[in-house]
């Protein structure tokens, strides 16, 4: 099992003092190649610090937060950047697309400014439409297509060239609930074929697409929930599922 | 009572033993919902004390050699109760929201370590649900997946319920938030 995300008591605070205000406390925390992680905790927990550091849009005030082998602390910005277009990906709640470029040309955004060829990039941009059921669609503009499409060009962009690290702020927030759940059958997806992807989200129902979901308060990893290990198959046996249903249904033991 | 109405709906369509009714129940419900076939027959008589529905073959010691057929008056019944919506009467008096009621007032009570020990709970239930919904075919296991969908929503809800119970008594500053916690949004 390759760990793709550690933290080694990574943490991050601003200002100095008396007025230093702790945004993440000492965190040591591993995410796997293959797993699908949610974070969750009420607004002003930690989440965003922690997805911001694992992407490389900022640093650790001190400890230590490996990436893909290498040390985010001691990158500079060229090498920060670097990790930004090439290891990890970043959805948003707010899909930031650009409304003048076709869903193909927004795909190819990352790969353009990574320095590959306009026909190269466009290629690889389409490939990644495809994996996310857009292909058909990959000339159509930002405000020709759904919220679902949207956020979906929005995940083929994060991943496009074949970068392993998936981070997703909110990616549902905007969306009704079966499209959501397309949006996390993506990443689960991604996941399962062995990338790895951090979400983090206040919808329970979506953070359970997740094999493991930490809970963050007050800037601290206060416990986590893991899934049963292999997924069964659909026909249900007995489990703590059926002792709820039976209950409910008002039926004798 | 679903199990009455499940009943009389199998019954509407063609005229069913015990046995097979617990079946077809069964199937209809995703074999969530199992029932005993006592219960089945149980359930039969008092529909037929009611005249919802009757027996088809002549009267027999041996409940297993019975069929029975709904009546006319059987299936106003039925018509009257899917045009009802299902309206509770009073909340159901459930363990989870009696213990935090009572973990709030005991003021001894870790109300904060009780939240997330359920919210843990709670969530690895809701993994487990989704788990079989990734699983199970859209168009082949349709009752399944409506009925995920129901156990999906309500472990939903009670998850939402128990976040803002913590951030309401947290507000009056009634879950001892650990010493050195900053109010500072997210970055």
């Amino acid at each position: 099992m390759t760990t793709m995300v550690q933290l080694d008591g990574a943490a991050r605070w601003f200002g100095a003092g008396h007025t230093r205000v702790v945004a993440l406390h000492p965190t040591t925390l591993a995410v796997a190649a293959g797993e699908l992680l949610a974070v969750m905790g009420p607004s002003g927990s930690g989440k965003t610090t922690l997805l911001s550091l694992v992407g490389g849009l900022d640093k650790p005030s001190e400890g230590r937060l490996v990436v893909d082998g290498k040390d985010v602390g001691s990158m500079n910005p060229k090498e920060l950047a670097l990790l930004r277009r090439r290891t990890v990906g970043y959805v948003f709640q707010d899909l930031n697309l650009l409304a003048g470029l076709t869903a193909a040309e927004n795909v190819a955004i990352p790969l353009e400014l990574d320095g590959r060829s306009v026909g190269d990039a466009r290629h690889a941009a389409l490939d990644s439409l495809a994996s996310v059921g857009l292909g058909e669609l990959a000339n159509r503009f930002p405000d020709d297509l759904s919220g679902g499409e949207q956020q979906r060009v929005a995940i083929a962009r994060a991943l496009v060239g074949g970068r392993p690290i998936l981070l997703a702020d909110e990616p549902t927030g905007a969306l009704d609930s079966m499209t959501g759940e397309s949006v996390m059958r993506l990443l689960r997806r991604h996941c399962d074929e062995g990338g790895t992807a951090i979400l983090v989200t206040h919808d329970a129902a979506h953070a359970a697409w997740a094999h493991r979901v930490v809970f963050l308060r007050d800037g601290r990893v206060v416990d986590e929930a893991r899934s049963a290990s292999a997924p069964d198959a659909a026909v249900p046996g007995a489990t703590a599922a059926d002792a709820t249903v039976s209950e409910m249904a008002g039926a004798p033991a | 009572m679903s199990v009455r109405y499940g009943l009389l709906a199998l019954l509407a369509e063609a005229p069913s033993h015990g046995y097979q009714l617990k079946s077809a129940f069964e199937h209809r419900t995703a074999n969530q919902w199992l029932l005993n076939i006592g219960q089945v027959y149980t359930t039969i008589q008092r529909l037929e004390q009611k005249g919802l529905v009757e027996s088809v073959s002549a009267p027999s010691p041996d409940d297993d050699r019975r069929e029975y057929r709904i009546t006319d008056a059987g299936r106003t019944e039925l018509e009257s109760w899917f045009a009802s919506p299902v309206v509770l009467d009073e909340p159901t008096r459930d363990e989870l929201t009696i213990k935090v009621l009572l973990a709030t007032a005991a003021g001894s009570v870790d109300v904060s370590g009780l939240l997330q020990r359920q919210r843990r709970a709670s969530i690895e239930q809701l993994q487990a649900y989704t788990q079989r919904k990734a699983a199970a075919d859209p168009e082949r296991d349709v009752a399944f997946l409506i009925l995920l969908d129901a156990l999906i929503f309500r472990t939903e809800a009670e998850i939402r319920w128990l976040d803002a119970c913590d951030a309401r008594l947290r507000a009056l500053g009634m879950t001892g938030a650990p010493a050195g916690a900053t109010e500072e949004g997210d970055r």
